[in-house]
């Protein structure tokens, strides 16, 4: 197996594309598990089905749909088509700094350095023939940001392939439910054009299954964390952001119901995420993708674990009526409105408000911290409102620290770390 | 003369303070994509929010961060304390997420203050389609139903036609004054029409038209300016600081033409009414009409806009300002900049914050863009 600096040398030489990139590192990944940690595969067995299926897809005589934003990942999958969540390369390359930072310069050619590191890398990505995958067809949405807003069509236009777009109103209401709904018919409408097949009613009911079924063993693995010690790693929170990928298919149910059952032994066997739970945080903001280790570091140095985030993956909108084809219709469309992380804090900040009293009435926090990836600016602007609730209505100070999600030359992962022992030091433990 | 008001481009409270003084009530309006008709059919008189002249939004920075857009801050800092705050409310739309999070922002202080003003946030689709149009018509016609309880005033499609007729009214008057700007040796300045179309918010509507009218009597009689070297075109973020203008015009440009959503794009084309669906054309007119990158199937309409508008005013090159943080036109470059260079357009990108802080370096890369783009008579 090629040392990860080797594989970063080719990509950067344009001799890898950024799928055979992260395949062989995801099997290298694989390799050292099953010799060192074989009972943790599962997290990564995950992973191996997604980007295995992206470089694949066509080679198995399916269509690749890429998508930004949140979309119905069910319709696309009843489609026999394989849905392609752009975030998943800045996710992926996160922890590789030189290769973002390739992206992101290629990026800021034509846009603003303020921009979103996501957006700037997917789009540095694409203009710099990086993907190694080519998209059928794309689909996105008005959410979740500005930045998106911008990048989402930039792509449109630099792939030039059938595209579909969805808008999604700011506010969560019935109404705006139905408006989506009707814009899902005309989704159902586009798919069935360009694959020249009808949508087939019991296949999309067998991914509106899988959704349940994810959505319920993940509502189930965040009420785990409410115990103490909880029994959860705060890096599966981190992960969580990968599950928007492929929430609908049974892999991912797979990989809850492992973290589901390590999470139930650890409870039977009274051990927590640390050996001796001192602080329990909640994250108000938690987008360290290329610093995930910073949570296992919490944990080892100062017995603190992440306890929830608020990006809302706690699994509360289900399919009810799956014969009734409007009624699952607008319970997609509230997905699209409610995804999470996708819009959790994009929309009202009153919902981000809800998330996080939500946190701090089921999960007991006592360390508060908002660790702001700089790229998402509504989110910071909504911040105080977040904060001086915490404050208020359980007496709590935040730690606001800006990080970049994706860019690790922001700020590096030993100053985050410093800026974490500050606070650990100087305010928690005082 | 009288017209002169049209140059005082600082915030006024007058016209908010006179209309409130009658028992009726004066908003805030964010964005664009508001439409102020509404409010003139309900009786209110709608106040188009802006930063100008903000120096200091610390307060505003504190709620929103100093990663939001230094134009969201400053409007919220005019509004928690400054130039905004005895008005009754605030409408805005999600013309962005900056405005959004001013709506927020303001919103939650609202109630915890128990102020009781009204705050209100739009949905505005992002595109249009057959889908988009009644889900606006009918945000605007729940809208309507708010106004009308604040203001006590039946609003009749009536009162919506004279209400758009008016605004017709000034749309036609600003273009009329936009094609003055065509002459080699027009009369009035980048800075000066930017101060004109911003004192639209600093009165009615009836009082404005009056104004343009007055201005465009007594245009024959201004001096013609023959003393620039290069004709601009200003493209980006909302300006609202004649201030920038003028110092770009100090390097020997002359402004001719812009793409801004406080100038010509905030006025725009005549809305045509369809006596048959008065609030159905209205929602129509404003999700069609082209006014900035918010909208997401229109940014190559706004790269025709652009490249055509750089024709008929003979322009000789961009100023394509961005602010801080502003995403929604922070990257439109990506759409046209390769468009540009084919229509052999120059353009300049800058940076930019609400307060003019980089007067020097501003100055010369505008002179340097001025003595590359200018043409020999």
């Amino acid at each position: 197996m090629a040392d990860v600096r080797d594989l970063e040398e080719l990509v950067l030489k344009g001799e890898m594309s950024i799928t055979e990139f992260a395949c062989t590192k995801i099997d290298g990944s694989l390799e050292r598990m099953r010799q060192k940690h074989p009972e943790m595969l599962w997290t990564m067995e995950v992973q191996k089905f997604m980007w295995d299926n992206y470089r694949d897809a066509h080679k198995n005589g399916k269509k690749l749909v890429f998508y930004g934003g949140s979309v119905p990942t069910e319709i696309i999958a009843a489609f026999d088509c394989f849905g392609f969540y752009m975030d998943v390369i800045p996710f992926r390359l996160s922890t590789n700094p030189a290769l973002t930072a390739k992206y992101i310069d290629e990026a800021e050619k034509y846009v603003a350095p303020t921009m979103c590191g996501l957006d700037k890398t997917e789009l540095g990505a694409w203009l710099s023939g990086a993907y190694g995958i080519k998209p059928d067809l794309f689909v996105y949405n008005t959410v979740p940001c500005d930045s998106s807003r911008l990048a989402y069509p930039a792509m449109e236009k630099l792939m030039n392939v059938p595209s579909f777009s969805f808008d999604n109103p700011f506010h969560r209401d019935e109404r705006g439910a139905a408006y989506l709904a009707d814009q899902i018919e005309d989704f159902i409408a586009f798919m069935e054009e360009h694959t020249g097949h009808k949508l087939d009613w019991d296949k999309l009911k067998f991914y509106m299954e899988n959704a349940n079924r994810n959505f319920e063993l993940q509502k189930k693995c965040a009420d785990l964390r409410k115990h103490k010690p909880c029994p959860l790693p705060g890096r599966l929170l981190v992960l969580n952001g990968t599950t928007n990928a492929i929430a609908c298919y049974p892999e991912m149910g797979d990989l809850l119901q492992s973290e589901l059952e390590t999470g139930q032994m650890m409870l039977e066997l009274g051990m927590g995420a640390c050996p001796d739970e001192k602080y329990r945080v909640a994250m108000l903001q938690n987008m360290i993708w290329g610093a995930a280790g910073i949570m296992d570091w919490m944990e080892r140095e100062y017995n603190a674990v992440a306890v929830m985030d608020a990006f809302g993956f706690q699994g509360d909108i289900m399919y009810e009526h799956m014969d009734d084809r409007r009624d699952c219709l607008k319970v997609m469309g509230k997905k699209l409105q409610n995804n999470p992380m996708i819009h959790g804090a994009s929309g009202p900040s009153a919902y981000h408000l809800d998330l996080v009293d939500k946190i701090f009435q089921n999960y007991d926090p006592n360390v508060s911290m908002f660790l702001g990836h700089v790229g998402c600016k509504h989110t910071w602007a909504s911040a105080k409102m977040v904060s001086d609730m915490v404050q208020e209505k359980y007496g709590l100070p935040t730690l606001y620290l800006d990080l970049d999600a994706i860019d690790g030359r922001y700020k590096t992962n030993d100053e985050i770390k410093a800026q974490l022992s500050e606070y650990f030091e100087t305010v928690v433990m005082k | 003369m009288e017209y002169q008001r049209l140059f005082e481009s600082g915030i006024s409270t007058a016209a908010a303070q006179a209309w409130r003084a009658q028992g009726k009530k004066a908003l805030g309006v964010i964005c664009c994509h508001v439409p102020e008709e509404l409010f003139y059919a309900a009786d209110i008189l709608p106040v188009r929010m802006r930063a100008t002249d903000c120096v200091d939004n610390a307060e505003a920075q504190a709620w929103m961060s100093s990663f939001s857009c230094s134009f969201a801050r400053g409007i919220l800092q005019y509004w928690l304390a400054g130039p905004y705050k005895d008005l009754d409310g605030i409408v805005t739309s999600d013309g962005c997420m900056q405005a959004s999070r001013v709506y927020d922002n303001a919103a939650h202080i609202n109630a915890r203050e128990r102020t009781g003003k009204y705050i209100r946030q739009i949905d505005v689709p992002r595109k249009t389609s057959k889908r988009a149009y009644p889900f606006y018509k009918e945000e605007l016609q729940i809208l309507i139903s708010e106004l009308e309880k604040l203001s006590g005033s039946k609003v009749t499609d009536e009162k919506l036609k004279e209400a758009a007729a008016k605004f017709n009214e000034a749309r036609k008057l600003i273009a009329r004054i936009y094609a003055l700007r065509k002459e080699k040796h027009p009369v009035i300045s980048g800075a000066d029409c930017l101060r004109l179309t911003l004192s639209a918010t600093n009165m009615p509507i009836d009082e404005y038209v009056a104004l343009l009218k007055a201005f465009l009597a007594d245009a024959r009689n201004r001096t013609p300016i023959t003393d620039y070297r290069a004709r601009l075109m200003v493209i980006g973020s909302g300006l609202d600081d004649p201030q920038y203008l003028q110092l770009v015009e100090s390097k020997g440009a002359l402004v001719v033409q812009d793409a801004l959503c406080f100038g010509a794009r905030g006025f725009n084309e005549p809305l045509e009414i369809d006596d048959g669906d008065v609030l159905g054309s209205i929602a129509r007119y404003y999700l069609d009409r082209l006014v900035c990158p918010r909208m997401m199937d229109k940014h190559f309409e706004m790269d025709d806009y652009i490249i055509d508008a750089c024709k008929q005013w003979q322009v000789d090159g961009i100023l394509y300002q961005r602010m801080q943080y502003c995403e929604i036109w922070g990257g439109e470059a990506v759409y046209f900049q390769d468009r540009l260079k084919d229509a052999g357009i120059p353009m300049l990108t800058v940076e930019r914050e609400e307060q003019l802080a980089n007067a020097g370096q501003l100055g010369i890369r505008v002179e340097a863009f001025v003595e590359m783009v200018e043409k020999e008579d």
